[in-house]
């Protein structure tokens, strides 16, 4: 991590991993995962929100990691 | 009945197979044994570190948990997964690489030297095998309930099935094939798990599969589709801090061994891809949409907590065929042994490496080790055996999910901001470290032991045990470590510019 702390992309990295974090603490506060609706007919919010996040952590890992991580 | 004994006498057999071929085949030292020989590629270790998170709990206590309290438990899977991975993209090259250069063969033996201390080790070997060996129980626990719920012989026949197939493993093969063989468990428990789903959907709901399941709940109990679920539970505070005890996965010991034992740094750049595509967004929707969807449109009305973690063992039970619900249980046995196996080889190592050799027999031979740590598999598993001893007896507490989230999970955190600090702070210091741990350590044990007449926690605020014990272990950390003196420039350059040049070398990835 002090690797990925040491330059600006590994800064944006971890910033956009902290940032998802945040996000998705605020919309569970907001009442996001209460909302009885579901995606495609079965997705419940739950699961809706908790897949973005993974996605997001992917997308930035696959960027991050094959071009910017110094160890690559 | 003689089919049950067939199907589950050849799947024992593979195991032991495996085991033995894996005992001819290995170096006979202490580095193959307990680090594979520090050979495990990326696909080996995705199916060894998986199936050692995954176990009898994603089939009983994480859908029973969901069936009772509605989808909000998930989040604790969402945090383990950002958890392991963050453990292979941040800390994990670190920790391979130091202990391929100084050839450590324990987390704790690394932690110690790079603090310098004995005591420390004493400290985390303890309060690691406080918290793992009961967890190791709970797996053979989870396969005595299946067996009881599908043949009705008693618990402890399928706990004394699992115990002695887990001896036979580790004793035999292993660090390397407990891995290889997490690869063949790993697909029976997959298999099992997602085939049962598919088949019961058809059977169940064969007019719109999951849409239908869903709608059905809609009708029946359409509290158990958000948070905060049907009791109430689950409200914002409880979902946001289920996610953060989740994200705790990576100081789980059992994981962190796993990074030990990587081939080269490439593993490293990969690994995190498959445990977001196969483990987030795959491998854990399955017992997600089981017990959040399925079951409780399938079975509604479950109220008990023991019912309710056999549910999905139930609803393939009543809809589909017998022979295929002993195959599901051979994927149950599965997953509890992919777990418990790699659980005993990480306690047999604490014992063998850090415990014995580390302070009570510091002359100790490589062979000695090796065979200390095979003694101590079987010591283990016995004390392990009295979770289940207990639970016969009427006098455990069987809710396997609160079990981990509770209990384990903060027993397991409580090393990480001497793990974290010790990979990553130069500035974190022995004094820090021990003052940290111990600090946290008996808050915990204090703070579940003592309750008030209601069962209340007031030690720890009724709080989740984590949330006040692991910002104050922190908080003595830095604090102390600030108050004393930094590690000489010694431990600085092993710990630190060593690995870091070898990293950046092109030798890390041979």
């Amino acid at each position: 991590m002090r690797e990925i702390a040491g330059h600006w992309p590994g800064r944006i990295f971890l910033l956009v991993l902290a940032l998802s974090i945040i996000i998705m603490g605020v919309l569970v506060a907001a009442g996001f995962t209460e909302m009885q609706v579901l995606l495609f007919g079965w997705m419940t919010m739950p699961l809706v929100l908790g897949s973005a996040f993974v996605i997001i952590w992917l997308i930035a890992y696959l960027i991050y990691f094959f071009k910017f991580w110094p160890y690559r | 009945m003689a089919f049950d004994y067939l199907a589950l006498g050849i799947f024992s057999l593979v195991i032991i197979f495996m085991a033995a071929y894996g005992y001819k085949v290995s170096a006979k030292t202490a580095e193959d044994y307990m680090m594979a020989g520090r050979t495990i590629g990326v696909v080996v270790m995705f199916f060894f570190v998986l199936f050692a998170i995954s176990s009898s709990w994603t089939f009983y206590g994480f859908p029973g948990l969901l069936y009772l309290h509605g989808p909000g438990y998930v989040f604790f899977i969402w945090g383990s997964v950002a958890g392991f991975a963050a453990l292979y993209m941040f800390l994990g090259p670190r920790l391979w690489a130091l202990s391929k250069l100084n050839r450590f063969l324990s987390p704790i033996e690394a932690l110690s030297e790079r603090y310098e201390s004995k005591t420390l080790r004493v400290l985390l070997s303890i309060a690691m095998l406080a918290f793992i060996v009961p967890y190791v129980g709970i797996q053979p626990l989870g396969v005595g309930r299946g067996f009881e719920a599908l043949t009705g012989m008693p618990l402890w026949v399928g706990a004394a099935y699992t115990s002695v197939l887990l001896v036979i493993l580790v004793v035999l093969g292993g660090m390397r094939i407990v891995a290889w063989v997490n690869i063949f468990l790993g697909m029976v428990y997959v298999t099992a798990l997602l085939g049962s789903l598919f088949w019961a959907v058809s059977v169940i709901f064969p007019d719109a599969g999951l849409v239908q399941a869903a709608h059905e709940l809609v009708e029946i109990s359409p509290d158990k589709l958000s948070t905060p679920g049907p009791l109430g539970e689950y409200t914002p505070t409880l979902v946001i801090g289920t996610f953060v005890v989740g994200l705790l996965a990576f100081a789980w010991p059992h994981v962190v061994i796993g990074a030990m034992t990587a081939r080269d740094k490439t593993l490293f750049k990969w690994f995190p891809l498959l445990i977001f595509i196969f483990g987030g967004l795959f491998f854990y929707v399955i017992p997600f949409i089981w017990g959040s969807l399925v079951a409780p449109a399938a079975l509604p009305g479950v109220t008990s907590v023991a019912e309710a973690d056999s549910i999905v063992q139930t609803v393939i039970q009543i809809y589909l065929p017998r022979w295929f619900a002993v195959f599901v249980l051979m994927g149950v046995i599965a997953a509890a042994v992919s777990t418990a196996a790699v659980q005993l080889m990480t306690s047999s190592i604490i014992v063998a490496r850090d415990v014995i050799q580390g302070v009570l027999k510091p002359n100790a031979s490589d062979k000695q080790i090796t065979s200390l740590a095979r003694y101590s598999v079987a010591g283990i598993v016995i004390v392990s055996l009295s979770v289940t001893i207990f639970v016969q007896l009427g006098i455990g507490e069987e809710a396997m999910a609160l079990y981990l989230t509770d209990v384990s999970v903060p027993g397991f955190a409580q090393w990480a901001p001497a793990l974290v600090g010790g990979l990553l702070w130069k500035r974190g210091t022995k004094q820090g470290a021990i003052a940290g741990t111990a600090v946290g350590v008996i808050y915990l044990i204090l703070g579940l032991l003592i309750t008030g007449s209601g069962g209340e926690r007031f030690l720890l605020f009724n709080l989740h045990p984590v949330v006040p014990t692991l910002p104050l272990n922190a908080l003595v950390y830095v604090v102390v470590s600030k108050l004393t003196p930094k590690p000489s420039e010694h431990i600085e350059d092993i710990f630190f510019t060593e690995v870091e040049d070898y990293l950046l070398s092109d030798r890390s990835a041979k």
